[in-house]
């Protein structure tokens, strides 16, 4: 049997999955859009609702801020920044998936 | 096919706010490169724009995230900005009100010291006081606000024609009344021809008012309906509290008073604070248990 990725699981976590590739530097809305197809090998049928959507709420929260890049040539390119309440919400994030991933892992294992 | 009418199309249902077109411009560029990318990997130019747009998946959802927000501002600056709706030819009209009022009242104020003649401030009254009156009162009728819509130009001439009556009438009074040495009945007598038809034709234009509240405002009334019929039940309900609340706190001033007279202010106030204590149990008993 072939492994198929869960796109609905994936969805759930689109704000931290932002989040995380916004942790080493900004990045523009197409940009981090390519990075998680590439991630993902193609299997994440991602929506740019889905990812704009995020985009949104992270920055009306204040966990991202955004700004217009200065590109001499070709289109502008609006780039999100990380906050440090970003951040937090990052690791906050990333520790409730560690936990939960060990607990539906022993849930999951022993019906089996 | 061209990405900006597209993303017009796309949004041509939102208003055109900051916060919008900044998005749009946003989602243009995202759009371009991405199809310049697949196109520069091989694929068709047409082929590219239908799997692009095909990723979108369904963008209203930001966009009503983005006009909803504009939305509520709008609001806001309706309910903080009456200036908005002043034109310029409005201010100068205000103003020059104002002026002439003014100087109405100084000369009114300078011929009363100056002659002892009563009929001098009341002359300058009526021309300089009732006019610039009139105007405020036609001004401020004809004047869109945050909260109302203007009322129409007709109507508002029929409004200055009876106030204009009726303020004719005062001054013709007084004068009378001073001046003519007639007394009160003749004074009286004045009220026919010009107070009572201008109070009666004023009474029949207040009463056949339509209602003008912008429509946030009957919309925040329904609101404000909702929750005291929430609080209440009913507005029978609600009204019988009033009267029940204003009953006993006429009885409360009565007694006040009645105790004061009898036995002293160090007695007296106790009538309020059973009435207040009658008010918390009224209360009590009208507002709705949950």
């Amino acid at each position: 049997m072939e492994p198929k990725l869960s796109s609905d699981l994936l969805r759930g976590h689109t704000d931290t999955i932002v989040l995380a590739m916004l942790m080493n530097a900004d990045r523009y809305g197409l940009e981090i859009y390519n990075r998680i197809l590439d991630r993902t090998g193609g299997q994440y049928e991602l929506k740019v609702d889905t990812l704009y959507s995020s985009y949104k709420r992270l920055e009306k929260g204040g966990y991202i801020t955004s700004y217009w890049g200065d590109e001499t040539h070709g289109a502008r390119r609006k780039y999100y920044r990380i906050t440090e309440k970003g951040r937090e919400l990052y690791r906050q994030n990333l520790l409730n998936w560690e936990f939960t991933l060990k607990i539906l892992n022993s849930l999951l294992k022993e019906e089996k | 096919m061209d990405t900006r009418k597209y993303i017009d199309s796309l949004f041509s249902d939102y208003e055109e706010t900051s916060a919008l077109t900044d998005f749009k411009e946003e989602l243009r560029s995202f759009l371009d490169e991405r199809i310049n990318t697949l196109v520069k990997s091989g694929m068709d130019e047409k082929d590219a724009f239908v799997k692009v747009t095909n990723e979108l998946g369904d963008m209203s959802a930001v966009a009503d995230e983005i006009s909803l927000k504009k939305k509520q501002e709008i609001l806001a600056e309706m309910y903080m900005k009456t200036r908005h709706y002043m034109s310029t030819w409005r201010i100068a009209l205000y103003i020059l009100c104002g002026t002439v009022l003014g100087f109405g009242v100084i000369i009114a104020v300078l011929s009363g010291f100056l002659s002892d003649d009563i009929n001098a401030p009341l002359g300058s009254l009526l021309i300089f006081g009732v006019i610039p009156i009139l105007g405020f009162l036609f001004l401020g009728l004809t004047q869109e606000t945050a909260v109302r819509e203007a009322m129409g130009w007709k109507r508002a001439l029929l409004y200055v024609l009876a106030t204009g009556v009726f303020l004719f009438g005062v001054i013709i009074f007084i004068i009378v009344y001073f001046e003519d040495g007639a007394g009160l009945p003749y004074a009286i007598a004045t009220l026919i021809p010009f107070i009572l038809p201008s109070l009666a034709f004023g009474a029949f234009l207040i009463l056949t008012e339509k209602d003008r509240s912008k429509p946030w405002v009957k919309k925040q009334h329904e609101e404000y309906m909702k929750r005291s019929q929430e609080r209440f039940g009913d507005p029978a309900r609600e009204e019988r509290f009033g009267l029940i609340s204003g009953a006993l706190w006429i009885a409360a001033i009565a007694g006040f008073v009645l105790l004061t007279i009898l036995f002293g202010l160090k007695f007296s106030w106790l009538s309020i604070v059973v009435a207040l204590i009658g008010q918390m149990f009224i209360q009590a008993m009208f507002t709705k248990s949950k």
